[in-house]
């Protein structure tokens, strides 16, 4: 496969402590283009990366250097990763190889260590590519319109402005929205307008009991004293982020992060306040009981301003991450619809699994409990897993080497904001600690663990959302419980049970992270490792 | 023309796969009649110099089941693993779970050692282990259909394979709670089969609470002792041999039943490895590597 290598020196950061050259000679032999820039966020670079693409023919590219959490969760990087998309590259062969926040910048004391694991990410990035197979896209014309949850004054405003620019909207409100809309008085022409227009419907009383689709195409049945009604919108705007009721309903059937207090959160408060990991969900920032009006009607348009940038696009494209189930294999078990907290899994007709992809989260769950692995996910197959941790096992790593397998919504951002609490502290970890990102902790699949010991690996380190902030409602639980059976499997092979540990982590808890991983290297040495009984 | 020469070798098993051809009964006769058998646990001399079809059973648990596969597998044109011994390691592969020096102190008494027996390997291997396989016929023992079926293409030089999809697709017992969406366990607990009031006949062995290895084996033996009314043991072993069904076990039923009572049941690695434990990822104690005697 034609692979284009490109390597951000991320304006030195990177290459203060790796040397770039030899972190790249194995992958540089196979690569169709391999080009290394000061950064990639310049413009001049991201143009190159397209006309190569389009020049050399490529199939695949590697952006070595920002973590993956850089492009998905800023609108910069979205843009750079759309470029390349736009140029011809499959969004599924686009992948990071985080060599800056997950490397340069947690082992700047080791430049050795740095190096070489530098150059076991790169590889893991390129097996990811090579691996993968090509995402298959859904298109469609997102529709112009927006559910918004809780009727507050941002949510009267940014209808308002909806609603100009030709929307329609659906206001529901958990009590009496409409009085609530109509209080402020600096608003009332505001209110007026909203209450009046033929394309705004108040829903009072309103409970989400179901939902599916994604950006553009959102199905969701509202209950509410009237009674049950389906709506389909383009986008939901999340009003009221602090009613955790909103919250909950909603993570049932679609990705929203929350935080310590189980309000909804944005991908970045400071940046990106209304945007959040859904890109057809968006969030009107908490404000203080003292905020003055302006404070309001900004974050409203903000809000407001997301959406329909995300809706006025010609089409939208959700790319579907899960695969077809191989009916050669699938004998109707039915372990994956038992195991989908999203009920998209269901025994057909034909007695074959089938999956609803509207409601399908990728989590990877169906995928595990799989026994005959029928089914993958494309953004992480099973032969991708597999060989790039038998890869990592073969790194020229020095010391004892640790897999960390890390939840991508929690340990992977964790990770990353690791880098700030090494620079502040000085304290960091062994370089011989192996980053595996995987969707969710329910991705992982017990075989992983077994291949990982027998790849030479002398520990597995499990880093998965703690209880009640899974994206995937219990993506961690459902992990726990086969991590922990496979700890008697562990334990028959003579394998010390406690080389396997799973550790709950927030994605700001960088701090943790680091305190973690140097807890587990404090007690491998005293365990069993089958080499002649505990050293 | 030449009558094909077949050959029918035992390595460490219990010779039930032969019992199971054996079973054939009268529709053996027309098979003898157009074969020369030429080593056979009922030929009184084995020559094992040049055949067109062996069928190898047992899995390789001494120094002389090497040999005697090298030798079946340089004097044989196709080379059939047949039963779960041969595939999979088999049932006798649970003994990868302790050293040989245990498994002699135990089977001959502590330090004592037998004298003009076969050394016994570290640990027990499939023979895929050792030689290409051309034809695998797993099941402890296979059934007589499935392995004439096997043998019979064998000769005539077809190729045949067993369907891959798991047991569930060709066991006819219902499922109900299994089917629903729910955060639920379809059971309150996990019960051996002799602790149930009453078995129901038709309903799925995982909805009344029995551990049955159905969904990780593969199809091919017609569900029979789903039928006869005891779960499946899983003796077919996994579809795809990289699925390894003590592992997938773990995976598929931690979100059907309650994973803490499978925790405590008499023998979680026993029940998912009883007949594929060499064909595990890790398929023996730790670094076993054969030096546990010194």
């Amino acid at each position: 496969m034609p692979l284009g290598l490109y390597v951000s020196r991320c304006g030195g950061k990177v290459d203060d402590v790796i040397d770039v050259d030899a972190a790249i000679a194995g992958v540089a032999a196979r690569a169709a283009v391999v080009r290394v820039f000061d950064d990639l966020f310049d413009p001049a670079a991201q143009e190159r990366v397209r006309r190569d693409v389009v020049d050399a023919e490529l199939d695949g590219v590697v952006l070595a250097g920002h973590s993956i959490e850089r492009y998905t969760k800023s609108l910069s990087g979205r843009h750079l990763i759309e470029g390349i998309v736009a140029a011809g590259i499959n969004p599924n062969r686009v992948v990071a190889a985080n060599i800056l926040e997950q490397v340069a910048l947690v082992h700047a004391d080791d430049p050795v260590g740095a190096t070489a694991k530098a150059k076991a990410v790169i590889e893991d990035a390129c097996r990811r590519v090579e691996l993968s197979d090509e995402a298959e896209g859904i298109v469609c014309e997102p529709r112009r319109s927006v559910l918004i949850l809780g009727v507050t004054t941002e949510a009267v405003v940014a209808a308002q402005r909806l609603l100009q620019l030709g929307f329609s909207v659906v206001l529901a409100d958990r009590g009496e929205g409409l009085s609530h809309a109509l209080q402020p008085s600096s608003l009332k022409a505001t209110s007026a307008y909203v209450a009046g227009h033929p394309n705004a419907e108040f829903v009072d009383g309103a409970r989400i009991s179901d939902g599916s689709g994604w950006v553009g195409d959102f199905d969701i049945v509202l209950n509410s004293d009237a009674g049950s009604a389906h709506y389909r919108v383009g986008g939901i705007l999340l009003a009221r982020p602090d009613v955790t009721q909103w919250i909950e309903e909603l993570r049932g059937h679609f990705k929203v992060d929350i935080d310590e207090n189980g309000h909804a959160r944005s991908i970045d408060p400071d940046t990106h306040p209304s945007e959040t990991i859904d890109p057809g969900i968006m969030v009107v920032p908490v404000r203080g009981s003292g905020d003055r009006t302006r404070e309001k009607v900004a974050a409203a348009d903000s809000a407001a301003m997301a959406l329909v940038l995300q809706l006025s696009q010609p089409t939208t494209v959700h790319y579907m991450d899960v695969s077809e189930v191989d009916e050669t294999l699938c004998g109707g078990c039915a372990s994956c619809v038992r195991t989908c907290a999203f009920g998209a899994c269901s025994i057909g007709e034909d007695g074959f699994s089938h999956v609803d992809v509207r409601r399908c989260r990728a989590c990877g769950k169906c995928v595990v409990s799989c026994p005959v692995g029928a089914r993958d996910i494309i953004s992480a197959p099973h032969d991708y897993l597999i060989e790039t941790i038998r890869g990592l096992a073969d790194s020229e790593v020095e010391g004892e080497k640790v897999l960390g397998f890390l939840c991508a919504g929690c340990g992977y951002p964790a990770a990353d904001g690791a880098s700030a609490y090494v620079e502040e502290s000085g304290e960091s970890y062994p370089a011989s600690f192996l980053p595996l990102r995987i969707p969710c902790g329910g991705r992982l699949d017990t075989l992983y663990v077994l291949e990982a010991f027998k790849a030479g690996f002398d520990g597995v380190t499990v880093f998965r959302c703690r209880e009640g902030h899974c994206h995937n409602l219990i993506g961690n639980l459902d992990m726990d419980r086969r991590m922990n059976l496979l700890r008697t499997v562990l334990r028959s092979r003579h394998l010390d049970d406690a080389r396997l540990r799973i550790v709950d982590i927030s994605p700001f808890e960088g701090e943790r992270f680091v305190e973690q991983i140097n807890a587990v290297y404090a007690t491998l040495g005293s365990l069993t490792n089958g080499k002649g009984g505990p050293q | 023309m030449s009558k094909p020469r077949l050959a029918h070798v035992v390595l460490g098993g219990c010779e039930g796969c032969y019992v199971s051809l054996l079973d054939a009964g009268a529709a053996l006769l027309p098979l003898l009649e157009a074969v020369d058998l030429v080593a056979s646990p009922l030929v009184a001399e084995d020559d094992l110099t040049d055949c067109d079809v062996c069928l190898v059973e047992g899995a390789v648990t001494t120094e002389r089941d090497i040999e005697k596969l090298l030798q079946a597998r340089k004097a044989s044109r196709t080379l059939v693993a047949v039963g779960s011994c041969a595939v999979l390691g088999g049932i006798g592969g649970l003994r990868n779970l302790s050293t040989r020096a245990e498994v002699l102190d135990t089977a001959l008494g502590v330090g004592e050692r037998p004298t003009g027996v076969p050394e016994l390997t570290a640990r027990v291997q499939p023979i895929s282990d050792f030689v290409t396989v051309d034809m695998s016929v797993p099941g402890c023992a296979p059934e007589t259909e499935t392995l004439l079926e096997a043998l019979t293409a064998a000769l005539e030089g077809r190729d045949w394979a067993l369907p891959r999809r798991n047991m569930c697709d060709e066991c006819g017992r219902t499922k109900v709670k299994l089917l629903e969406h729910s955060s639920e366990f379809v059971s309150d607990s996990v019960y051996a089969i002799m602790e149930l009031d009453e078995i129901d006949p038709e309903l799925c062995f995982l909805e009344q609470g029995v551990i049955c290895m159905g969904p990780m084996t593969r199809e091919g033996c017609g569900a029979r002792c789903t039928v006869a009314g005891v779960p499946c043991r899983g003796c077919q072993g996994p579809s795809r041999p990289e699925f390894e069904q003590g592992g997938k076990m773990v995976d598929a039923l931690a979100a059907v039943l309650p994973a803490g009572a499978i925790m405590f049941m008499d023998d979680l690695v026993g029940t998912g490895y009883r007949f594929s434990m060499p064909i595990s990822i890790f398929p023996t104690i730790y670094d076993h590597g054969g030096d546990d005697d010194e």
